[in-house]
């Protein structure tokens, strides 16, 4: 017990602090993209192979909503996955440093994942694998302490047979790893066999296993009704994405390890081994953990979005040092349009187009904020699409189902929100109501003054909402002016004026600083323009002569971008001339 | 001594099994307070007609209350009571009850037990219809259609009971490099010879046709033919069926609930012969949309949808986007002569554009008496379409009297009066109703329904009487009663079945991993050639037509 406490406080400490230290944002959003409800009928869960385990992994899985209970309860698993291996294959507390590889695998197997878990089609692909091995490696260990070879048989029998329908992949992986066991005995360590007798005994039971582990899933496959997915309860990936796998097979397979040799004895040497692979595997854990830090400041940007915290979206876009993706331009756009400030300081916040760091292409802006986007600006039948795209490819998963909720809300679609509000409410963590949401609606009711139309938008929700602003005419204020920011923006001034003027009688005293900035411009490039008239801020056209002086001087070419940025570089200005080739997703 | 012993135990054993069954069996409250109004349940059923052969009819009470009882009664005696807020019949004694009351209304008594004592609440009546229903429906089990798909299934469910099983499900041959996409399970004659038909799109594709315990896969697309085979008819006699072929879009609205246009931007009729392997061409004209065929049931007619294309710009499909709603389907007809095989011309047989309307989906009664069709606004996937209401059109080749409220008035000089389509208003809501089905006895007509939530199709039954009314229809039943409001999947494209499907999704799997046999295309079934664009053009003014609907 001595030597096993410094390797447990250490696993507890180190994951912990990856997890919740590090990993918060994704563990708030694994929770909210798994499909967990608390009512699932027993007979229902017992029809599928498998139910049983995805529906507890599940459950804990959603835990993560509450970031520290659900890492807890992970490090809980892991901790005793680590015990198990050491029970089953019984290494002694010198090697037990080993036992922790496994576990490292499993954890590296779920943080490595990033960008991956929106489209990992699974509902518990955090949980599913501590929890089914934890299971199998239980039943290793059982194999090797049944004396009867009534019993024997039995367990040869039941585990594949039974196990299957409880555990899935699994169960059906236990007898063929004992086959192989029993097998690596023999071959690895045949003194240990003196006896001819105990030897042949030995044969007869890995060559008895390895009939029953291969021959039963095919005949269970022939007999059942349904098909099976020999890696059901297992995370599956595509081809193109197998090196996700590597952790799991070693966490796996290392468990043939101990069953080829004997981690007996307690000399200091093999602590030191165990030790030093401990650190080793927990190295690698944590250096391929994906700790992206665009993507969990997105996480950390579209979790306070959710809740309206719009000056803490702002916080961390202003906070982030790197290139921000443009799923973060677009949520600092969207919290500088929610707090009234877009046309003072948009240009002033971090731009760029940095890349998804995820192992494939794909929509990811779409799949992380694209409801929400499309919601929160009064495009409901796009962000109602996504989400139910979604749900279909994905599952029933709460991320899902409360932009659904929310868009039948605001569509004043009532029996079809209490529907949505009736499933979230089955969720552990993520129900809501109507009342909750009020506040949130009334800021996008003037958003939807416009006309309905068909259309389409490929998936690229940027590039849509820009397009579909800059190009629109007439609506409410609100709309007008995200009509003249987004034509600001796509560098599309033909309705500047028109919309400049429109909303100038709401500006009272004070019009905004980007908007100032782009009538002057206007007023420079196309003439004509009665910016004299209007309350332009002194410091504000003097600060355009200034770039209109440097201009002259040096011209307007790229090459002067870096010249001109630390004075002009947040300005509109700076933005139109110089700020070029950024994608839209 | 022994013997006596062990008889007497058993006894005692029974005797008390019996006790305890009886004490368990909930009684009516003998004092109660009246309540004037039915309580509040859902689903909500009362009023409709059931078959005597449908599964119990499981409701939850939404009264407020700390117990609950209800007691459905017969009118010709015998009573059944349950207890808690979820009304769940036991099935047999449901099934006995129905079958006594045939023919005459059950009644649904329910209690409430609040804090002033227990409530009875007005009785909820269902008639109880002489004629049963058929035993099966199949329907293919989706989330509202959108471009993605997972999880389709296919699926057979009992009327009788609540046992429902997969025919088929598209993820057994998915994986994630290829999907599939499977649709329109269409029974030959309710499958009273185990024959039906189903699309597979996408990754291993082609019509899979269900023979007995045997299936085939068939590529319906010809290189003479726009598509594949889409919406089936199945011939009632001949090996033959009326395909739509289509070029089919879905489109979102950016504001609009109804969310999903589903756009035809161009569609023709084929006939498929199933012992040849050989496709006809039906209608096949640019500017004429046909689709969704039905036969009659003798086999002499081919009902079927058509609209007209006024083409407006070059690109069809951006001009149909744009005037999705201008787009009117009204119902045609075709005589076929079975020996020759070939369609004569083709006759309006309801005008919906005039009435500023669109028709679809027809379907010919079994008795051959009535056109029940959906009609809407505007298109013809009418799901998605709120105004969607189901309508019938009388076919009476009988003498129709001119002074019926279902005529047209008689022109001056005419004698003969023409029959007014009807709206089926008990079966329609302010939501979308749709795709809809006879039973093969012609009593009981299965639709789509949206009236829950607007979004989610459930299945309605309604009683058909012979007299042509339609009445108050009954959600399908179901076992729990929150199945429907937890199940964010749709109902779709529903059909009655006199007998199981037989064939088991193993040996369709098997099927579709297979090879195709390509079908050949043998040129025009038409018995005279039409020049496309010009058959029965509509050359008069849709408002001088209005009202002037053809009945046949």
């Amino acid at each position: 017990m001595k030597q096993r406490l410094p390797f447990t406080l250490i696993f507890v400490a180190f994951t912990l602090f990856l997890m919740v230290g590090q990993l918060k944002p994704f563990l708030t959003e694994t929770a909210a993209l798994t499909p967990f409800y608390v009512d699932e009928s027993i007979v229902g869960l017992l029809e599928q192979p498998c139910g049983i385990l995805l529906y507890l992994a599940a459950g804990l899985q959603s835990c993560f909503a509450l970031p520290f209970l659900g890492a807890f309860i992970f490090v809980i698993l892991l901790v005793a996955l680590a015990y198990v291996v050491r029970w089953a294959f019984r290494v002694s507390d010198a090697w037990f440093g080993l036992c922790w590889v496994p576990s490292f695998g499993l954890l590296l197997h779920f943080t490595q994942l990033g960008y991956l878990i929106y489209t990992v089609k699974h509902p518990s692909f955090a949980f599913a694998d501590p929890l089914g091995l934890l299971i199998a490696f239980f039943l290793i260990g059982v194999w090797y302490r049944l004396g009867d070879w009534r019993l024997k048989v039995a367990f040869m029998l039941i585990v594949p047979a039974v196990g299957f329908w409880l555990f899935g992949f699994f169960a059906l992986l236990v007898v063929p790893s004992l086959a192989f066991c029993e097998l690596a005995q023999l071959c690895m360590r045949p003194s240990e066999f003196h006896a001819p007798r105990a030897g042949m005994r030995h044969f007869l039971w890995a060559m008895a296993l390895c009939l029953s582990g291969f021959l039963l899933p095919v005949i269970l496959k022939r007999l059942l009704p349904i098909p099976i997915d020999i890696e059901v309860g297992h995370v599956s990936f595509t081809n193109d994405l197998s090196a996700l796998r590597r952790p799991w097979l070693v966490a796996f397979f290392s468990s043939w390890i101990f069953a080829c040799f004997r981690f007996e004895g307690s000399k200091r040497w093999m602590t030191a081994v165990a030790s030093v692979v401990f650190l080793a595997v927990g190295s690698c854990a944590y250096l391929w953990s994906f700790r992206d830090t665009n993507f969990l400041a997105t996480l950390r940007m579209k979790h306070a979005a959710e809740v309206g915290q719009w000056e803490q979206v702002l916080q961390i876009a202003r906070s982030e040092e790197q290139e921000p993706t443009r799923a973060q331009v677009c949520l600092t756009r969207l919290a500088l349009f929610k707090t009234g400030r877009m046309g003072d300081i948009l240009f002033t916040y971090p731009d760029g187009s940095a890349d998804y760091r995820a192992p494939q292409p794909n929509q990811w802006l779409r799949l992380m904020i694209g409801p929400l986007l499309y919601y929160h600006y009064g495009k409901t039948g796009f962000a109602y699409r996504w989400a139910m795209e979604d749900l279909v490819e994905y599952g029933e998963r709460p991320a899902y189902l409360r932009y659904l909720y929310r868009v039948a809300l605001l569509n004043g679609e009532d029996a079809l929100a209490h529907r949505y509000a009736r499933t979230l409410a089955r969720t552990l963590f993520y129900k809501e109501t109507d009342s909750d949401l009020e506040a949130e609606a009334t800021a996008i009711r003037p958003l939807l003054n416009y006309t309905d139309q068909l259309d389409g938008d490929n998936g690229l929700v940027e590039f849509y909402l820009l397009n579909s602003f800059a190009l629109s005419e007439g609506g409410s204020r609100e709309m007008v002016e995200l009509s003249l920011m987004n034509g600001l923006i796509t560098k599309n001034t033909a309705g500047f004026w028109s919309r400049f003027m429109a909303l100038l009688p709401t500006w009272e005293e004070h019009i905004p600083t980007h908007y100032q900035e782009a009538a002057l411009m206007m007023s420079q490039l196309q003439g004509g323009a009665p910016v004299a008239d209007l309350p332009i801020d002194p410091a504000v056209a003097q600060r355009f002569q200034r770039l209109v002086a440097a201009s002259s001087r040096m011209g307007d070419n790229a090459a002067n971008a870096a010249l001109l940025r630390p004075e002009f570089g947040d300005s509109y200005w700076y933005y139109y001339f110089f700020v070029e080739g950024l994608k839209t997703n | 001594m022994k013997q006596f012993d062990s008889h007497k135990i058993y006894a005692w054993m029974w005797a008390l099994s019996i006790t305890l069954l009886a004490g368990c069996r909930p009684s009516v409250p003998s004092s109660y307070i009246e309540v004037e109004y039915p309580a509040a349940v859902t689903p909500d059923n009362d009023g409709a007609t059931i078959p005597p052969n449908i599964a119990p009819l499981n409701f939850r009470i939404l009264e407020e209350g700390n117990e609950y009882l209800t007691c459905a009664r017969s009118a010709k005696g015998g009573q059944l009571t349950v207890s808690g807020r979820d009304a769940c019949f036991d099935q047999g004694d449901w099934h006995a009850l129905a079958e006594q009351t045939r023919g005459d209304s059950l009644y649904i008594d329910i209690y409430v037990k609040d804090g002033t004592g227990w409530k009875r609440f007005a009785a909820q009546r269902y008639f109880v219809a002489e004629e049963s229903i058929d035993p099966y429906i199949t329907y293919r089990l989706i989330r509202p259609s959108y471009v993605t798909y997972e999880e389709l299934t296919i699926n057979e469910r009992s009327t009788e009971s609540f046992d429902e099983r997969v025919i088929y499900e598209n993820m057994r041959l998915e994986d994630s490099s290829q999907g599939q996409c499977i649709n329109c399970h269409m029974p030959r004659n309710w499958n009273r010879d185990a024959q039906s038909q189903f699309h597979v799109r996408q990754a291993l594709g082609g019509t899979i046709f269900i023979d007995g315990n045997k299936a085939a896969k068939v590529n319906l697309k010809t290189d003479s033919t726009m598509s594949a085979g889409v919406y089936p008819a199945w011939h009632p006699t001949q090996n033959l069926i009326a395909y739509s072929v289509n070029e089919t879009g879905q489109v979102f609205h950016t504001l609009d609930v109804q969310k999903v246009e589903v756009i035809d931007y161009a569609s023709d009729l084929i006939l498929y012969d199933a012992e040849n392997n050989s496709i006809q061409s039906i209608d096949r004209t640019r500017c004429d949309f046909e689709s969704f065929p039905a036969w009659s049931p003798d086999g002499n007619t081919l009902y079927y949808i058509s609209a007209h294309y006024y083409q407006r710009a070059e690109d069809i499909d951006a001009d149909l986007d744009n005037n999705y709603d201008q787009l009117h389907y009204n119902i045609y007809a075709r005589d076929f002569d079975q020996k020759t095989r070939k369609f004569g011309p083709r006759r309006l047989v309801f005008d919906a554009e005039s009435r500023g309307k669109s028709a679809s989906v027809p379907r010919v009664s079994p008795d051959g008496r009535y056109l029940l069709f959906t009609l809407a606004d505007y298109g013809q996937f009418h799901i998605w379409h709120k105004s969607a209401d189901l309508w019938v059109l009388p076919l009476s080749p009988r003498p129709v009297h001119c002074n019926s409220a279902a005529t047209i008035p008689p022109s001056p000089d005419s004698s003969t009066c023409f029959l007014y389509p009807q709206e089926l208003t008990p079966l329609n809501s302010s939501e979308a109703e749709s795709y809809h089905t006879w039973s093969s006895n012609g009593r009981w007509i299965l639709f789509s329904s949206r009236r829950d939530d607007g979004n989610y199709t459930r299945l309605y039954i309604s009683y058909f009487d012979n007299g042509g009314r339609a009445h108050k229809p009954f959600r399908l039943p179901q076992r729990s009663a929150d199945a429907d409001d937890l199940l964010l999947r749709s109902y779709n494209a529903a059909e009655f079945l006199v007998r199981q499907v037989k064939a088991t999704p193993k040996q369709i799997a098997a099927t579709i991993r297979g090879d195709a046999s390509n079908a050949s295309y043998t040129g025009s079934a038409l018995l005279r050639q039409e020049p496309d664009c010009t058959a029965v053009t509509i050359n008069t003014d849709a408002a001088a037509r209005r009202g002037e609907s053809v009945g046949y």
